[in-house]
């Protein structure tokens, strides 16, 4: 009955509203984080910034090198302008626009290379764009590179052979290939069959009569590619074209020859590339897919050995020294090490536009930056945060490397297609600290905690050895708790000690508040009947209190009938006779007459009285 | 300087010796600025990047010029703060046709003009916006803009477009600065 007491004592207690106001209060708004300062652009000068540039364009895309050997960095950006127009390979002397070529079909990735030892020392580009490397040479096209081809679906090519011998007409050719699509092999469908699908059913027949005379090809697109020097590792060294394929697959291209050197398997699409090492002594790739996976492999190796798997799809990946940086959809950035054990995860304040590595050799500094799509661009030094950039836009493509004679620029392009050059300032220094808001650096320190106590360890024997015992003893006191609650609440039923009537025939409710310091206190007891229709009549009530301690006006009242949903206030002054400061419950019942048993019973906590006054 | 050598420069035999050091950007041009005011026997043929510095001299009509020419590499850029004690006048060259690196090129000014060296002298600067014949160049004007030279108030200071391949531009800079050297000393 004990467990009631409480319920039924809210009844004096301050009203609920200022329960609500507590709570409100307590819950109050968390400090919004503080704005990142502006410091962080006084390490960086700020060189251009042009927001008309139409440049649209990746971090892929863009490549810093000496095109004419004269030790000054052009910078070469594959613009993929509309995806329909504009898309050209733009080379720019300074800030100025010096050349532009046009590209046939969206460029994928960029890459600068030397692919041979003539003199002047001076690299190729590399464009990648569909299935082909366009190679250009002192800015003039020199060669173009077709991936090998793929083996056709042996169903599609006997249909279009017997559509070019007009053994079947254009409606069978439409429904067999589309069978064929259903069945779940469009991904091995030729580029000729998936468009010839795509067209309206008036168009078909022209199509297939223009295309069905030539033999039937089927090419993948190349998705990423970087470069891996072959045999020595100087600056101007020869190097290996590395791609990576929609067909899950990796070449490695000869520089002279342009022949495929290794051929490797992916259990997915390449997305981003890392190469470290010489083709001819040991190399490793890393690389993020498409299934939200990285895969390591290794000279040699035919299909990837590590596989690192992220909680998230990555959005760049920069390799910093033997460990793996990628930063993913989910806003984080995480490290790991090549072999896949994670060392440490940030979370960032915005996602994740691209990603770069900044490495300043004169300082032999290196970092890695991250744009995100807040306007900022962060270095982070291992897990620490040492430098914040503020961009006017939101940029999609960056590079750091020697631009122009400036060994320390960085190149951002821009989500409304603007050009953003900065150049580290020569005193600038980035403190490896860590500058990030949050939890000091000593929160990270090992605490001296002495050594486990016998006892700890016996206890923790005991515990483990007895552990279904305890286990077992504490289910027996919980259901005898359980038992002992339920039993007291049946009690508390059966003898109507609730301020709510649990009888059906007598819906009542009732409620009593205290008004006064003392010593003469008003009690009003509110009684309202709940039911829908029936009234009640012929109720009383009465209050037990001590005697000692109180005297009530009106030891019992009588209860007129109550009209249902009406709320009626009955009151009685109480006197506190007592002049010590003590207080005491009184119960109220509400009787039926003629029973003895009650309807219903409330507990008043009586305040304090305070003293008489005599004036 | 004894009685003597006072009295040589009054009969017009020997020149008043003054320090000037010649700083700005790598391949700005210093080192072929100063090789086209030595005298045409004394002329190098090819130039090379400077390395750490180096020392020479030439002349103008009336003073006698000894030049630390500077190399501007990142590198060596901090050497230059060793020299600026012991020098009278400034020779700051800008390649107006790296419109990139005007920036860092106005930060170096910067860090220069707040040398505690630098900052107490009235020590007259002469700015050459070098390489005026390539056509990307920028005008004295617009380069004496991006470079915020008019910030600069408690020193003299000039600026000339300059070829210093032809030599175009270099004669009337020495002129202003040995005007500003003797107007200085009396
Ligand atoms: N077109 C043109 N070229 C110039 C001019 N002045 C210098 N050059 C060229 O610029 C290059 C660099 O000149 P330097 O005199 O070595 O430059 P610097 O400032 O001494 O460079 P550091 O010694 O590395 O600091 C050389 O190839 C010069 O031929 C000029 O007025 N016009
Ligand atoms: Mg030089």
């Amino acid at each position: 009955m004990d467990l009631f007491d409480e319920d039924v004592g809210n009844i004096s207690q301050p009203s609920p509203i200022a329960l609500v106001e507590a709570k409100r209060e307590r819950r109050q708004p968390r400090n919004q984080s503080k704005p990142a300062s502006h410091e962080g652009n006084a390490k960086w000068l700020h060189a251009h910034y042009d927001p008309y540039s139409t440049l649209y364009t990746f971090s892929s895309c863009i490549a810093l090198a000496d095109l004419h050997g004269d030790g000054d960095n052009k910078l070469i950006i594959a613009n993929l302008g509309t995806g329909k127009y504009d898309m050209k390979l733009k080379v720019y002397k300074g800030t100025t626009l010096m050349t532009e070529n046009t590209i046939i079909d969206l460029p994928t990735a960029v890459c600068t290379f030397f692919m041979d030892t003539h003199d002047p020392r001076t690299p190729a580009v590399a464009v990648a764009s569909g299935p082909y490397i366009y190679v250009y040479k002192n800015l003039r096209p020199y060669f173009k590179f077709t991936l090998p081809p793929l083996d056709v679906n042996p169903v599609e090519q006997d249909l279009w052979n017997q559509a070019k011998e007009d053994k079947i007409d254009v409606q069978v050719l439409k429904e067999m290939l589309e069978s064929l699509r259903a069945d779940g092999s469009e991904g091995t469908l030729t580029v000729r069959s998936l468009r010839f699908l795509m067209l309206d059913p008036e168009d078909m027949p022209t199509f297939a009569n223009l295309h069905k005379h030539s033999p039937l090809k089927r090419q993948t697109v190349i998705t990423c590619m970087t470069t891996l020097k072959k045999s020595h590792s100087e600056e101007d060294a020869i190097s290996c074209l590395v791609i990576g394929t929609e067909s899950k697959d990796i070449y490695i291209l000869d520089p002279e020859a342009f022949t495929v050197l290794t051929k490797m398997v992916l259990p997915s699409v390449p997305v981003f590339l890392d190469v470290t090492g010489l083709y001819d002594v040991e190399f490793r790739i890393v690389v993020s897919c498409r299934n939200g996976n990285i895969y390591s492999l290794k000279k040699g190796s035919k299909a990837p050995k590590y596989s690192i798997e992220l909680s998230s799809q990555p959005v760049g990946l920069q390799r910093m020294g033997k460990n793996v940086v990628v930063g993913c959809m989910d806003q984080t950035l995480q490290c790991y090490t090549t072999k896949g054990k994670r060392l440490w995860v940030l979370t960032l304040p915005a996602n994740v536009m691209t990603m770069e590595l900044m490495d300043y050799k004169s300082r032999g500094f290196k970092a890695i930056m991250v744009a995100l799509d807040n306007c900022e661009v962060h270095v982070y030094n291992e897990k620490y945060l040492v430098n914040t950039i503020k961009t006017e836009d939101i940029v999609t493509g960056m590079k750091f490397g020697r631009f122009g004679r400036e060994d320390g620029a960085l190149v951002m392009t821009t989500k409304g297609g603007g050009l953003i050059v900065k150049i580290l300032k020569r005193n600038s220094v980035f403190e490896e600290k860590d500058s990030r808001p949050g939890p000091p650096a000593a929160q990270n320190q090992k605490l001296n905690i002495p050594k486990k106590t016998k006892l700890f360890v016996d206890q923790t024997m005991r515990e483990r050895e007895n552990a279904v015992t305890m286990h077992r003893m504490f289910q027996r006191d919980l259901y005898r708790l359980r038992l002992d609650a339920a039993r007291s609440y049946v009690k508390a039923l059966e003898t109507s000690m609730t301020p709510m009537s649990a009888d059906p025939l007598e819906p009542l409710k009732l409620s009593a508040t205290v008004n006064g310091i003392g010593p003469s206190f008003k009690l009003t007891v509110n009684l309202q009947n709940t039911s829908s229709a029936t009234p009640s009549i012929n109720l009383l009530i009465t209050f037990q209190y001590d005697e000692k301690l109180y005297q009530l006006q009106r030891s019992s009242i009588k209860v007129p009938l109550l009209v249902p949903g009406l709320n009626y206030a009955f009151q009685t002054l109480v006197e506190c006779i007592s002049d010590k400061a003590i207080a005491d419950t009184i119960k109220v019942f509400v009787l039926r007459k003629g029973k003895s048993m009650p309807i219903i019973t409330g507990n008043i906590n009586m305040p304090v009285s305070e003293a008489q006054v005599v004036v | 300087m004894g009685f003597f050598d006072t009295l040589a420069r009054w009969l017009g035999m020997k020149k008043k010796e003054v320090n000037v050091i010649c700083v700005g950007l790598d391949n700005s041009g210093k080192t072929t600025i100063i090789n086209q005011l030595k005298p045409q026997n004394a002329q190098q043929s090819d130039i090379v990047p400077t390395i750490g510095f180096t020392v020479e001299k030439f002349a103008s009509a009336s003073l006698s010029f000894t030049v630390f020419d500077m190399s501007g590499q990142g590198r060596y850029r901090n050497l230059w703060e060793h020299y600026y004690k012991d020098a009278q006048a400034i020779i700051f060259v800008i390649d107006s046709s790296d419109k990139l690196r005007m920036v860092v090129a106005k930060d170096e000014l910067e860090q220069l003009l707040n040398n505690q060296d630098i900052l107490s002298k009235r020590i007259p600067i002469l700015f050459y916006a070098n390489k005026m014949d390539m056509k990307e160049s920028l005008s004295a004007v617009k380069v004496s803009q991006m470079m915020g030279l008019e910030t600069i108030k408690d020193k003299p200071w000039h600026i000339c477009a300059s070829n210093a391949i032809t030599g175009e531009g270099l004669p009337e800079g020495v002129e202003w600065v040995t005007d500003q050297i003797r107007s200085m000393k009396k």
